[in-house]
């Protein structure tokens, strides 16, 4: 069994620090892993990056993270990924990392993802160049996610997201902002691979269980929604067909 | 000027929260009733949601506010979800 712990929207900056660390004293207890999927600070400052590193610092168990759209909002990305593995945070954009627990490797392919909406009322490449670059936006961040899955070799496979990719655990938000949401397009990469779970945060008023077409259970763990430091879930090797 | 309850008070303050640099809440919901207009979702701590109360009162001193936002709980998980 891997044990993996998950938090989003977690929104550090200097007035949270020390929050999470009760609840995070027992980690090592409850998992070989923490996921942070995204919205880590306010703004995406320097500063805030520096709360989260400091926050989710000597942890004893790995701790790998995405990016939300606020730590893009001060347009300082390379220095708010600078400074979060600094703390020893890997940050995922369109990558993957495989991690060695008792429970077997356990890979987690990363990417923040985009908007663009579900199946049938979704937004096309069409028209306005502001129009192609949106969609164009989503379809490169699901592509890159896709083959970050599908390069990993592991016994059990995680995607982590910072947008949603069912709107399955948007319910809860308005209807009208779906689009904004999230992406049927990850969804799709997420069903490209053999994953077993899919992480994501961003709706903050979204409900926790969902699953993809394709069967992979995916869970929103933005943290107004699972109301608690984070959430822990067990997942199982399974034993690969022969090729 | 005096402001109106109505639907671009409501639209204002939801901007408003998300855009002004001191409170960047995406997840507060506004919702415009009879008499007020209530915020209500979460934050992160007590200093976030008494900036909200007092940016929105100072935006809208004409409109009734009611603000009733919680602070989000990090209590370690009573348990784990089996994804078997
Ligand atoms: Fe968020
Ligand atoms: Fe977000």
């Amino acid at each position: 069994m891997i044990r993996v712990a998950a938090v989003a929207d977690v929104h550090m900056d200097s007035d949270v620090l020390g929050r999470y660390r009760p609840a995070l004293e027992e980690l090592p207890d409850k998992a070989d892993v923490l996921l942070l999927g995204g919205d880590l600070t306010r703004h995406g400052s320097a500063a805030e990056a520096e709360c989260v590193a400091t926050e989710f610092r000597d942890l004893g168990v790995p701790v790998i993270a995405v990016l939300g759209n606020h730590d893009h909002h001060r347009d300082q990305v390379p220095e708010v990924v600078k400074t979060l593995e600094g703390g020893g945070i890997a940050v995922l954009e369109g990558e993957g990392t495989v991690i060695d627990t008792p429970g077997g490797r356990l890979g987690v392919a990363g990417a923040k993802g985009f908007g663009g909406g579900f199946a049938g009322r979704c937004a096309s490449a069409f028209g306005e160049p502001e129009m192609k670059a949106f969609v164009q936006t989503t379809c490169d961040a699901a592509d890159r996610l896709s083959e970050a899955l599908r390069r990993l070799e592991c016994d059990v496979l995680v995607a982590l997201t910072h947008y949603a990719p069912v709107p399955d655990t948007l319910l809860g938000e308005p209807l009208e902002i779906y689009p904004f949401l999230g992406s049927y397009l990850l969804g799709q990469a997420i069903d490209s691979a053999p994953t077993a779970l899919a992480v994501h945060g961003h709706a903050h008023m979204g409900s926790e269980r969902g699953v993809t077409p394709g069967g992979v259970k995916v869970r929103n763990v933005a943290h107004p929604v699972i109301k608690q430091a984070y959430s822990v879930f067990h997942l199982h090797a399974r034993a690969r067909a022969a090729a | 000027m005096n402001r109106r309850l109505d639907e671009y008070v409501e639209a204002d303050v939801q901007r408003l929260l998300t855009e002004d640099v001191d409170l960047a809440e995406q997840g507060i919901t506004v919702l415009r009733r009879e008499q007020n207009l209530v915020l209500c979702g979460e934050v992160e701590s007590q200093a976030r949601r008494d900036e909200i109360e007092r940016k929105v009162r100072a935006a809208f001193p004409d409109v009734a506010v009611l603000v009733d936002i919680g602070i989000t709980r990090t209590q370690p998980p009573g348990e784990a979800e089996d994804l078997s």
